[in-house]
């Protein structure tokens, strides 16, 4: 544990990072635009991308920084899917509302 | 003493030319059928001909001897240890072959005739290329599996051919009652191959027949197992039901498959299983008494009949009866004699009543019958000799073989046969004159009203009510075919009817020379009543019989009012006997009901309530479950992302509060 390593208190760190996470959260259970919920998402990723960067330093251990990059990676092909069926939605329905794409209810 | 089946190994082209030839011709006729047309009774024909000509092609093989081996084997494949496959001819299979393939022939030839005006001329003929085909597997097989085959396969033509007539309700219904009683024979063979393939460990003739009480304590169950199935195809009490409504088919199918050859397989099943009859007494007895008694009960059944067909049908029963008493009680060789004789005279009377039914427009009835002599004069002269032929009368072939197995049942110590085997002669002489003098002298009654020579227009009377609905449709049109192709046949056939037992009469003749010495003989003590008696008590039986058929249907008066007296006969026969001794009711009761009710206990409570109960029940709870999960699916992306989140949450928590107890 190498705290010393941080410019400002750990804690901080922490709780900025669970409040990015939260406002994510927050954005994908209550917006109804897919877009606004892919940053949404975005917002969690970073989120996460944070306390990987936080604790590599912390601990002195790379492998923080690859999880980052490789976590990068996957919200990019994530948000490019998520485009993807954003825009085939909207050219079905022309309406992207995601109360009004409820067609697979049991 | 058995080694006449084991047959020389070796490679016989022939035998495959006697088998295949037919099946080739069943193939030809039923795929082309509607480019040949009629032609496919000649193609059909052509093939039975071949056939015939290859297994007189085939005596000498057949007849050959290598040490004790006698007759031709030809190893086919090998199935599994034990299940050897080849064909065998000997002169057992030999006399069958003949049969099959030269009465076989003329039918074939009689059919193009009869069949002239038929639209399905060719399915016949496929039919019935089909059914010689699988008679010969029968006959041609070297062990048992190869005999079911063929056994299966001749009742499967048989239900083919009975309601070739398909659109005939009762057509249908004899055809399928024939098919289900035979598969009851057939179970009965498969038991006895299980009892074979345990205990001897073959399935070959050869192999099984060399030691016979390989079997014990089996024996005597393998001997009845065989002959519930050789009683079920050849109509033997009390199987014998299917027989006379097996006359729904066509009159060429009667007389093929239901005189000549099918029904005799039963005669040859015992005749093939000679060293095992002859290791158990018990068996003898049984297969003898059974046939004794088939044969009165067929004779008596047939006094009083009125349907041509169904006369002849029961007269057949009764034959076989002999047949089986013949082989039963070990006299293979008259019991084997006789299927020979029979099978000429009695394709000759099938085929006569034939171009009889043909000329009256498929009237079947013999009292509507009458002076038919002018009419059909080729039936009259063939029918005549085939009649003294089924009746014994001195000279004719019946007269030879039947008398055999009437002293060979007294020469093997049964002397009721004996006595029984008399009777039915005298019984068989009267009806078949009655039936010959019904329909052949006298005046032409079919212009009468039927009720005045005694026709109930409704037929309540036997289970099967055949007579009067059931007419063998034709075409309207009477093209007929040119005379002579139904002519000729018969009269072949009558001429054998004539002169068929003439080949075994002495030690030199053929028969003795080829056939007799094949069968098993033990050596008897001389029968207490001579054959000489015998023959003349025989005789005198015929003699009575005929007597009394003359003095009641040909003397002159007799003649003048036949109307009256057959309209008399007609309501004062015995109830018994015109309900069939109440034997299709008594089925109908003890196992045809019950079967009924099971079927609808099954059908109407058991399915509907337990089976399908199970099933509901499955169908419900996954019903239910699946509703309850379904609430879940409300289709609303964020009510999924709070469920994660939900879920997120919860391992959050979990792993907070792990850190904080540790």
């Amino acid at each position: 544990m190498h705290e010393s390593l941080l410019p400002v208190a750990l804690v901080n760190y922490i709780s900025l990072s669970l409040v990015i996470f939260l406002i994510g959260v927050a954005g994908v259970v209550l917006r109804r635009n897919p877009l606004v919920m892919l940053m949404s998402i975005e917002l969690m990723w970073n989120a996460a991308n944070l306390l990987f960067l936080t604790f590599a330093r912390v601990w002195l251990n790379n492998a923080g920084h690859i999880f980052a990059f490789l976590v990068i990676t996957v919200a990019a092909a994530e948000a490019a899917i998520g485009l993807a069926i954003v825009v085939v939605v909207f050219r079905a329905r022309q309406n992207v509302d995601v109360d009004e794409v409820a067609i697979l209810k049991g | 003493m058995s080694n006449h089946i084991m047959g020389v190994p070796g490679s016989y082209p022939i035998l495959f030319v006697i088998w295949l030839v037919p099946l080739l011709g069943a193939v030809l006729c039923w795929a082309f059928g509607p480019q040949l047309k009629r032609f496919a009774g000649v193609l059909g024909s052509a093939a039975i001909g071949i056939s015939f000509i290859a297994a007189l092609v085939a005596w000498g093989i057949a007849t050959q001897t290598s040490g004790a081996q006698t007759g031709a084997q030809q190893p086919l494949f090998t199935w599994l240890q034990g299940f050897d496959f080849g064909l065998l001819l000997d002169p057992l299979s030999l006399i069958w072959v003949f049969i099959i393939t030269g009465v076989g022939f003329l039918i074939h030839l009689y059919s193009v005739g009869y069949m002239w005006n038929d639209n399905a001329v060719a399915r016949f003929f496929a039919y019935l290329n089909f059914f010689v085909f699988a008679m010969l597997t029968l006959v041609l097989s070297d062990n048992f599996v190869g005999l079911l085959v063929g056994w299966g396969l001749v009742g499967l033509a048989s239900y083919f051919l009975i309601g070739f007539w398909f659109f005939k309700p009762s057509a249908v219904a004899a055809a399928r009652k024939a098919f289900v009683i035979n598969v009851v024979g057939d179970v009965g063979i498969m038991f006895a191959i299980f009892i074979i393939v345990t205990k001897a460990g073959s399935i070959r003739f050869a192999d099984v027949f060399a030691n016979p009480h390989a079997l014990d304590p089996w024996l005597f169950w393998t001997c009845v197992f065989l002959f519930i199935g050789a009683a079920a195809k050849s109509a033997q009490l009390p199987l014998h039901t299917w027989l006379p409504d097996a006359m729904e088919g066509p009159t060429p199918v009667s007389a093929l498959i239901h005189a000549a050859t099918m029904v005799t397989a039963g005669v040859y099943l015992v005749a093939r299983c000679a060293p095992l009859w002859s290791a158990s007494q018990d068996a003898q007895t049984l297969v003898g008494t059974v046939g004794a008694l088939t044969a009165l009960a067929g004779a008596l059944l047939g006094l009083a009949q009125w349907d041509i067909k169904r006369i002849l049908a029961y007269s057949t029963m009764s034959q076989i009866g002999y047949m089986i008493m013949g082989v039963g009680v070990g006299a293979f060789s008259a019991g084997v004699a006789h299927f020979f004789t029979h099978a000429f005279f009695k394709a000759c009377l099938f085929l006569g009543s034939g171009i009889i039914i043909h000329e009256l427009a498929d009237e079947q009835d013999i009292r509507l019958m009458g002076g038919m002599r002018k009419r059909t004069p080729v039936a009259f002269w063939a029918m005549g000799a085939a009649v003294l032929a089924i009746i014994g009368f001195p000279g004719f072939a019946g007269y030879f073989s039947k008398d055999q197995v009437i002293f060979g049942a007294l020469e093997h110590g049964y002397v009721w046969m004996w006595a029984v085997g008399l009777l039915t002669a005298g019984i068989t002489a009267y009806y078949m004159l009655r039936l010959f003098f019904v329909t052949f002298l006298g005046s032409y009654r079919g212009e009468m009203n039927p009720a005045d020579v005694g026709i109930q227009t409704q037929v309540a009377a036997s289970a099967a009510t055949i007579a009067h609905e059931t007419h063998e449709p034709h075409a309207e049109d009477h093209a007929h075919a040119p005379a002579w192709i139904m002519a000729v046949p018969v009269a072949i056939l009558g001429f054998f009817s004539f002169a068929a037992g003439y080949i075994m009469i002495g030690p030199g003749s053929p028969w003795a020379q080829f056939f007799d010495r094949s069968f098993p003989h033990e050596t008897l003590p001389p029968a207490t009543i001579s054959e000489g008696v015998t023959t003349g008590l025989a005789v005198l039986m015929l003699v009575i019989g005929g007597a009394i058929a003359y003095q009641r249907y040909a003397t002159r008066q007799a003649l003048a009012d036949a109307p009256a007296r057959l309209k008399r006969e007609s309501e004062t026969l015995p109830a018994i006997l015109v309900r069939l001794y109440y034997w299709d009711d008594l089925i109908e009761l003890l196992v045809v009901r019950p079967s009924q009710r099971l079927g609808e206990f099954f059908g109407r409570w058991f399915d509907p309530h337990f089976v399908d109960g199970v099933v509901r029940e499955v169908v419900l709870t996954n019903r239910f479950l699946g509703t309850l999960v379904r609430s879940f699916q409300t289709g609303l992306l964020r009510a999924y992302a709070l469920i994660i989140v939900f879920g997120a949450a919860c391992f959050a928590v979990y792993y907070a509060l792990e850190g904080a107890l540790r």
